[in-house]
């Protein structure tokens, strides 16, 4: 109903949240030893979902990894606090913006549906 | 999409950091004293942290069936500085041993006031990671608007 635009926007969303998510947990245990950051591969997930919006991205947690290249401290933690915050606030843009858009789509829809009555 | 469950996982590292903060003030309250219900003087205190799958939450245990390694933080254990306390020159002290020495705890605020302040930053990020899903959360109900 809410056509190709529609659908990119809503799994564009789910995949925001999901790296919201993912950044949530790195953030509550940046002080766990021992614990490894996750990370999705944002782009190669980006990627997928506009190549076929419609079946790709399904399981967004399937693209889950360790983050690499981060240095770990002593204690065996890589989480980078500056990295996450960094991620959420540009999250919370996106996602603004997205659903924004999507918002837009779905006022189209009502209008159309009143004009027609 | 479920964000529901990155609002739960915050909440455990804010629950976190303050038991950590709560260790610390205790510690940097006691750094004098010398009498304990235990008996000795105070030991320094310290909460040690594990991944925590966090069973209870159903939102948590969904994303996770989905692949997804989301994981809260809690505190595994509290730990007691077993170290030899440091014994220092007091003849008029009542807590003073035969040789005019008194045990007190082993201490460096220092170290303390830098776990402090580190908590308290670890706190504010939680907070914030609660806030932006706050503000995805209020733009998803927009959308019904």
């Amino acid at each position: 109903m809410i056509g190709p635009t529609g659908t990119l926007l809503e799994r564009y969303l789910d995949l925001l949240a999901t790296r919201q998510r993912i950044a949530s947990s790195n953030i509550a245990n940046a002080d766990t030893p021992g614990y490894r950051a996750k990370e999705i591969d944002f782009r190669a997930e980006l990627d997928s979902l506009l190549a076929s919006p419609r079946t790709s991205g399904r399981f967004p947690g399937a693209l889950v990894r360790e983050t690499w290249g981060a240095g770990a401290r002593n204690d065996g933690n890589n989480v980078s606090l500056d990295h996450e915050m960094k991620s959420i606030a540009e999250n919370v843009l996106h996602f603004t913006l997205a659903s924004l858009l999507l918002q837009r789509k779905l006022r189209g829809l009502r209008n159309v549906i009143q004009e027609g009555r | 999409m479920n964000l529901w469950s990155a609002w739960d996982v915050s909440a455990t590292g804010l629950a976190a950091q303050r038991v950590r903060v709560e260790l610390l003030v205790q510690n940097l309250v006691n750094s004098e004293t010398t009498r304990t219900p235990e008996g000795g003087p105070y030991r320094r205190r310290d909460a040690i942290f594990m991944a925590d799958p966090m069973p209870a939450s159903f939102s948590v245990q969904l994303a996770r069936a989905m692949g997804e390694p989301l994981v809260g933080v809690r505190v595994a254990e509290v730990t007691v500085d077993e170290s030899e306390p440091e014994r220092r020159y007091r003849p008029g002290h009542p807590d003073a041993d035969a040789d005019g020495l008194v045990a007190f705890p082993r201490l460096n605020p220092v170290e303390d006031m830098v776990d402090l302040t580190s908590a308290v930053r670890s706190y504010q990020a939680n907070l914030s990671a609660m806030n932006a899903v706050k503000e995805m959360l209020q733009r998803s109900i927009d959308l019904a608007r």
